[in-house]
């Protein structure tokens, strides 16, 4: 048959579409269970740093089934709901009007107490950021921080990752008397009470936006968190 | 050394020196630079980059002589599309952490003009056998200054090698700092032209009038 | 509003395209000698931004990522075509490319030998695809976005290829050490100017 004739140039197209196309179903089935592995497990991964259990990746979904006792959805009137809890995007979620929000709680066990790990959600200064908060037992005391972002400027706003800035959390509580006053991140070095942290140098922006993430997403948990464990 | 030919070696060898893909023809460097702050990614990188070359080199030279020249630059790219979108997946399934930090520049190898270079200018028109060689030459040689340019961002930007801290202690002690500008982008582009300043220098055939 | 003048200003300064991410280089390169010539592909390349980006936008929110099928048959919220996504962006991109250089070929002939081979080489511009990678990761909320999104990398491109041949311009008459004239001081050239650029970090309106 002539190469390039109009039949041959379209019979050669269909063949190559259905070989790649045949191809890279084949591939991308057979390797999705193993990537959304790897996304989930990360997710487990960080729920546990923030109550302070380092496991790795792959130990992580055995250490989540060990620490974390139950976990569930709430509203926005702390009332539970039925649905699941790891499944629920926490970015959507809280985009939502707050009647319909649906917000994950993740109930650890660690060195006997009660640990109540929160996710959050915000902007940095060029993208997004996440995290989780694991309280105490009096919902009020923070107990750990876990912190991640997208695309902060490394060396500055990116640090709110490593674990100086993290534990800085450590103790804050997030109530004063009945008041949700949450956490503030302070400038210059100044912060000393209860409820405030000393922001990245450099990174103002950023740990301003973590100041509003953690201020947004735990008021959206307030009623759940003023209700009686 | 009888394995290779004369012929074959200079094919696979000489994008090392006089022939650097990157140095000499300047293509490429596209997805290249964004990847090298540090050692890990860039490595897997030109890992990614070498294998897209070797492979669509290879099935594009078995199929010369079926291509309709009409859509050959299509047949191209579906063909290196499709390896990439392999290699994406694969990253992904199994180096979940350097997939993250690699990000869109996996699916930018597409787009890498070292790729449908050498596939134009060679593949197209040589034997399968010396159109491996010449892409897996042509990908090393590009690994090559990927891994150049991050060993000195990651050294004098972090001061560690692959993640693991190299300058001692010792020195940081007495007032040693790591250069934050290496991490940040320009510092790539300047490296770069460090490197083909001294390239050219050895080579002085290769100096543009 | 306020978010996508944020967008483009953010797209062409601080995230530009050359000085940030080092995408569409080897065109960059090749052309950037005078400005003239650096102008007409900056505004190809600009077009071809304009258009592929919203295009692939929609193929991306319609068709690719997880669950958008939804609106298209009963259970399509479970199809994740989300790997065949670099494929259909190339795609689009020779598509596009094809048809503005039969355009240009058609009523600018001037423009177009001038641009001569580079045309068809827009298709391989890195900074094309990576614009709808960009996209792609970045998850705009809306076409709108996309838009400005693309329209602020275009004119982060042009004013970075056609600031680099006015320099280089000028550097014709400059007594350059031999090895560095051509690709090597230009590199150079490029990365000092990124670090200018960065003096835009951390701007919003």
């Amino acid at each position: 048959m002539n190469k390039e004739s109009n039949k041959y140039t379209f019979l050669f197209s269909v063949a190559m579409v259905f070989v790649v196309a045949i191809l890279l179903t084949l591939v991308s089935t057979g390797l999705q269970p193993r990537q959304n592995e790897n996304i989930e497990n990360e997710k487990r991964q960080d729920i546990l740093r923030s109550v302070k259990v380092n496991v790795s990746r792959e130990a992580s979904r055995e250490a989540f089934d060990k620490y974390i006792t139950r976990q569930f959805l709430v509203n926005s009137s702390g009332e539970e709901i039925p649905g699941d809890a790891f499944a629920v995007d926490p970015g959507k979620e809280i985009k939502k009007t707050p009647g319909e929000r649906r917000l994950p709680v993740f109930i650890a066990r660690v060195d006997g107490t009660t640990k109540y790990i929160l996710p959050v959600r915000g902007t940095g200064l060029w993208g997004p950021l996440w995290g989780y908060i694991s309280l105490n037992e009096d919902k009020n005391t923070i107990f750990g921080a876990v912190f991640d972002h997208k695309s902060e400027t490394p060396g500055l706003g990116a640090e709110i990752t490593r674990d100086d800035f993290r534990s800085r959390f450590d103790g804050k509580t997030i109530f004063e008397g009945e008041t949700l006053v949450s956490v503030r991140v302070e400038k210059g070095g100044k912060a000393g009470g209860p409820h405030e942290v000393d922001a990245i140098s450099g990174g103002t922006i950023t740990s301003k936006g973590v100041e509003a993430m953690l201020k947004d997403n735990l008021t959206c948990y307030e009623s759940f968190l003023k209700s009686l464990p | 050394m009888n394995i290779l030919s004369s012929k074959s070696r200079q094919l696979l060898l000489g994008p090392f020196n006089k022939n650097n893909a990157i140095l000499v023809q300047i293509l490429g460097i596209c997805s290249a630079l964004a990847v090298t702050a540090k050692m890990e990614p860039a490595l897997v990188m030109g890992v990614s980059v070498t294998a897209v070359t070797a492979l669509s080199s290879v099935i594009l030279s078995s199929l010369r002589d079926a291509i309709p020249t009409r859509v050959r630059i299509i047949v191209q790219l579906v063909v290196v599309s499709t390896l990439v979108i392999i290699i994406d997946q694969l990253l992904k399934a199994f180096a979940y952490d350097v997939s993250k930090q690699l990000s869109v520049f996996v699916g930018l190898i597409i787009t890498n003009c070292i790729i449908m270079g050498r596939v134009e200018a060679f593949a197209l028109a040589n034997k399968p056998w010396p159109s491996l060689l010449d892409g897996a030459g042509n990908g090393v040689g590009y690994a090559f200054i990927l891994l150049l340019v991050a060993f000195f961002r990651e050294l004098l930007g972090s001061g560690t090698l692959f993640g693991v801290p190299v300058i001692p202690g010792a020195l940081y002690r007495w007032g040693y700092a790591n250069n934050g500008l290496m991490i940040l982008p320009p510092m790539a582009l300047i490296l770069v032209g460090v490197i083909i300043w001294i390239h050219r220098a050895r080579n002085k055939e290769l100096i543009e009038q | 509003m306020e978010n996508l003048v944020n967008i483009f200003i953010r797209s062409t300064f601080i995230d530009n395209m050359i000085f940030a991410y080092f995408l569409g280089m080897c065109s960059y390169l090749a052309v950037s000698k005078t400005v003239k010539t650096s102008l007409g592909l900056g505004v190809a390349v600009a077009f071809v931004l304009l258009v592929t980006v919203p295009v692939n936008y929609a193929i991306n929110a319609y068709l690719l990522s997880p669950g958008a099928l939804a609106w298209l048959f009963e259970g399509g919220a479970a199809v994740d075509l989300g790997y065949l996504s670099f494929i259909i962006f190339i795609a689009v991109v020779a598509a596009v490319v094809q048809l503005l250089e039969m355009i240009v070929e058609k009523y600018t002939p001037a423009l177009y030998n001038q641009l001569g081979i580079f045309l068809p080489l827009i298709a391989v511009n890195c900074a094309i695809m990576g614009a709808s990678l960009f996209m792609q990761e970045r998850a705009y909320a809306s076409l709108a976005e996309a838009t400005s999104f693309a329209l602020g990398s275009g004119a982060g491109w042009l004013l970075a290829i056609a600031g680099v041949a006015a320099i280089r311009e000028k550097l014709a008459y400059s007594n350059i050490p031999a090895p560095l004239r051509g690709a090597g001081i230009t590199f150079i050239l490029t990365g000092l100017m990124a670090i200018s650029f960065m003096s835009f970090l951390g701007i919003s309106i």
